[in-house]
């Protein structure tokens, strides 16, 4: 793809032209497109709904520069987090990232044979199949599918439409920040030692997702004391 | 590939049994085929009478309670999983229906393990079945468990150091002597001497072993002239042999002689009579690989000359006793090899006194006397050393003499108990011990004695019934503590139900643990909080119904709770199965304590939860059940939900 259409990609999505016309879609998101069922309405019960926690791990913290590293996700379908159906991906890491402070973060080593490394649009491609229709959830989730959002405009796709759910909301609702909840004590860490999830695994995509995907069935319990009654979806989606 | 998450979901599992005998490739395909659970407090994981579900459950955190639903609906608490116990694994090895209901306790997490990956490997280790087929409830779980739970790996035992003659296995170093079952008995006699063996196998055209005839079948039948000479070999054999694998292992085949009573084992290619013979071991044989025997030190014993030395001995034997242990020798046996070296102890001790006596100018003893050994002692179940309990019966003599009698055997009874002392012996708290004005008695005493405790049913009298019951004459005459028992079932007779009922109600006195804290009592106060009380929750409520049925059936010459256990299975074949679980109870039960107290130095008797493994709990666990049993069946047999 050369430097030129990419620009007018972007200026088309600016002016609203361009990514509308399915027929510029990579195929890979004209399936998820074609595949894909409106947001389930708010009143389904969440026992019901199968959701993908979802993390990512990336170069850094600015959506317009940093680039994803790797992916993991995890599918929980009622009270259950099925290890054998996961979802996890790693990415070469782009030029001019080499060495930077990431890897003392998550550990990634660049480019490391360690790992099976894929391209962005296989990773993308593959993570959709992945994801269909499914609702996400994930912790500070709106950085990931952000990034996830850049890397699919790069690609020249439309953002994900999938409905959002983001654990550290859902943790502020239940206890919302004040005098004795300092705001960042609703970091994974945090909250992870809050409701006594064992801290391994940090800053791998996966075991990020593993303690997410705890955390979430455990606000959801707590949620649902509070409310004194079974969730429905719009319980736990952003207000 | 497995990912970081099915790693940790490994390490946590791999420290359990049966994971713990997968290979690590194999046990990261089923960790990363786990399924993690939630279950918030008070949620079901699944009901009685439910299909199966193709996932068992181990409890990551939290902690899941099984329930059984009485006719009337109500739960009645089964059992309670902690961390890292596994549930739900019935399906996985028959199709049955869930039997329980399971709901958490606590929040918890449960990892679902895939049933179908995981029965796959079961043909691959034989082990994993061998547990699964323990932890469900079966007759024979207790043995099985142990076996499972010690069985060394092949590679660790190769390390070995090389004085464990008891854990290598015999390979024979001659080819099995053989004949056919027409030869004459003379030429297989003739090949005997020439090859120099005590016996012969006969085999049949495919060389399996249909018979065996050994030196002791010659004697017996043709040098005393009862069978000709020339007659066929199959008129003398012993047939059906007995036959072990080639693999088996010293005490393997040392429990399958002492279990059978037979001399000779016919080693065959898989084990069974059909197949070819590859060797035999006799007895004798195994005598050579003995070093460390009891029966060397029961010779020493009597040859020791000082309490320093005896207690050297009792030294010996407890190293003897800890290889035993490993080893899986049956505790029938143990016990029985034990109770002789103690005896024999406390037989020299008596000597040693006697001879202090002379010394010190006090003569012969003025009366015949027998010395008794109480409690476990008594009851030739001591293992450990623990304190002595111990009595003294003398003859009846006019009552001018008796004070003079009986100061002569205090004096006595001062040095035996003092001497015991020293070999190791401790001293006992409640004084029970012949030293003692009210345990050294002559007959018509002690009879007056028991008497009164069966008549005056108080909670001290049961305590002491419940210790000098188990009375066993170790020295001395031999004809008085058979008038004493003679006299208690004459006693019975107008006093046997109230005294039994009594006898039965302290039985119960210590409930049987069956409400856990992560699955054990605990004991809540005093000096041994948070520890679990194996002889008095687990071990003396067996011991104590042992006695009062044993009482109720009339045999008192059987004071050996196993035996007494073992009587009362073919007194009652209604309750046979019963008795028999719980003879492996108190089998399983001894042999815990036992090793416990060897690791620890001490008595074995208080166990923290926490330093037992997990087969061990989970055999502690499934002794509680036959306690609790046979507590309902004295409960019912004595109306006792009537007296209380």
């Amino acid at each position: 793809m050369s430097e030129t259409s990419w620009l007018r990609r972007i200026q088309d999505r600016l002016t609203g032209n361009g990514l509308d016309r399915r027929a510029d879609w990579p195929s890979w998101y004209r399936e998820y497109a074609d595949s894909f069922q409106s947001p389930p309405p708010p009143g389904t019960p969440l026992h019901e709904l199968p959701v993908v926690v979802l993390d990512a791990e990336t170069t850094g913290l600015d959506v317009r520069r940093d680039r994803i590293l790797s992916l993991g996700a995890l599918r929980v379908s009622g009270n259950s987090i099925s290890l054998a159906d996961k979802f996890e991906a790693y990415l070469p890491v782009p030029d001019g990232f080499d060495g930077s402070e990431s890897v003392s973060i998550h550990g990634i080593i660049p480019n490391s044979s360690r790992y099976d490394h894929t391209d962005e649009p296989t990773l993308l491609a593959e993570f959709l199949t992945y994801l269909g229709s499914k609702v996400i959830v994930g912790h500070h989730i709106g950085f990931d599918v952000e990034m996830i959002n850049r890397s699919l405009l790069r690609h020249g796709a439309p953002p994900l439409r999938n409905a959002v759910v983001d654990t550290a909301d859902l943790a502020k609702r239940l206890r919302p920040a004040g005098y004795w909840t300092p705001r960042h004590d609703y970091g994974l860490d945090a909250l992870a030692k809050r409701y006594t999830i064992p801290l391994s695994d940090r800053h791998t995509a996966l075991g990020d997702c593993y303690i997410t995907a705890v955390l979430w069935l455990k606000l959801l319990r707590r949620l649902a004391v509070k409310l004194d009654r079974d969730l429905v979806l719009g319980d736990v989606l952003k207000r | 590939m497995p990912n970081q998450v099915a790693y940790r979901v490994y390490d946590f599992l791999k420290e359990i049994a049966p994971f713990s005998y997968l290979q690590k490739e194999d046990l990261l395909r089923v960790a990363s085929r786990v399924e993690v659970r939630y279950q918030p407090p008070g949620t079901v994981v699944f009901r009685p009478g439910e299909p199966p579900r193709d996932r068992f459950f181990v409890v990551k955190e939290g902690a899941i309670e099984l329930f059984s639903e009485d006719a009337e609906g109500n739960e009645l608490l089964v059992e309670r999983c902690g961390e890292r116990d596994i549930f739900g694994i019935r399906p996985l090895l028959a199709k049955d229906n869930y039997i329980f209901l399971a709901r958490a306790a606590e929040e918890s997490l449960l990892y679902a393990v895939n049933s179908e990956g995981f029965r796959d490997l079961i043909g691959t280790y034989p082990r994993v079945l061998e547990y699964l087929a323990t932890s469900m409830a079966g007759s024979s779980r207790y043995a099985l468990e142990y076996r499972a739970a010690h069985r060394p790996d092949r590679a660790i035992q190769a390390d070995e150091p090389p004085d464990l003659p008891a854990l290598q296995s015999i390979h024979q170093s001659r080819e099995p002597v053989i004949c056919r079952a027409n030869e004459t008995i003379i030429d297989a006699a003739k090949r005997m001497t020439e090859m120099n063996v005590g016996s012969v196998v006969v085999v049949n055209d495919e060389q399996w072993p249909i018979g065996i005839v050994t030196d002791r079948d010659l004697r017996r039948s043709v040098a005393t002239g009862m069978v000709s000479r020339k007659a066929p070999v199959f008129t003398i054999m012993s047939s059906p042999v007995l036959c072990i694998e080639r693999d088996a292992t010293v005490t393997e085949i040392q429990i399958e002689m002492i279990r059978s009573g037979y001399h000779h084992l016919v080693q065959t290619v898989d084990g069974s009579d059909k197949s070819p013979v590859t060797g035999v071991v006799s007895e004798h044989d195994l005598l050579l690989l003995q070093g460390n025997s009891p029966a060397v030190i029961i010779q020493e014993i009597s040859r020791a000359r000082t309490t320093a030395y005896l207690r050297e001995l009792r030294d010996r034997a407890e190293r003897l006793l800890g290889s035993y242990i490993d080893k899986e020798v049956a505790i029938g046996y143990i016990t029985a090899v034990m109770t002789q070296i103690n005896d024999e102890i406390i037989r020299k001790c008596i000597k040693l006194g006697l001879a202090s006596m002379q010394a010190e100018g006090h003569g012969n003893p003025p009366a015949l006397f027998d010395w008794l050994a109480l409690g476990s002692q008594g009851r030739g179940e001591q293992l450990l050393r623990t304190d002595q309990d111990n009595a003294l019966i003398f003859e009846d003599v006019t009552s001018a003499r008796y004070n003079t009698v009986k100061d002569y055997f205090l004096k006595l009874s001062d040095y035996v108990t003092e001497y015991l002392n020293e070999v190791g012996f401790d001293y006992c708290d409640g004084d029970m011990m012949a030293s003692n004005p009210k345990w050294c008695l002559s007959v018509s005493m002690w009879k007056e004695q028991f008497t009164n405790w069966m008549t005056e049913t108080t909670a001290e009298n049961m305590l002491n019934t419940s210790i000098f019951f188990d009375y066993r004459g170790v020295w001395g005459d031999g004809s008085l503590p058979d008038k004493l028992t003679q006299h208690i079932f004459g006693e019975m007779k107008f006093k046997n139900t109230r005294f039994l009922a009594s006898l039965a109600s302290a039985a119960l006195q210590n409930p049987s643990p069956l409400t856990f804290f992560r699955n054990f009592v605990v004991e809540r106060s005093g000096e041994h909080k948070d520890f679990f009380d194996l002889k008095s929750r687990a071990m003396r409520p067996l011991t104590d119904a042992a006695r009062v049925l044993i009482l109720q059936a009339k045999q008192g010459n059987i004071n050996n709770t196993l035996k007494r256990y073992e009587a009362l299975a073919k007194l009652e074949p209604q309750n046979a199965e019963l008795y028999r679980e719980a003879a492996k109870a108190h089998e399983v039960l001894t042999r815990l304590r036992t090793e416990l107290g060897l690791k620890r130095g001490d008595n074995g008797r208080f166990v923290k939860p926490s330093e037992l493994s997990q087969i061990h709990r989970l055999l502690l666990r499934n002794s509680f059940t036959p306690v609790k049993e046979i507590q309902q069946l004295l409960e019912v047999r004595f109306q006792l939900n009537y007296i209380r």
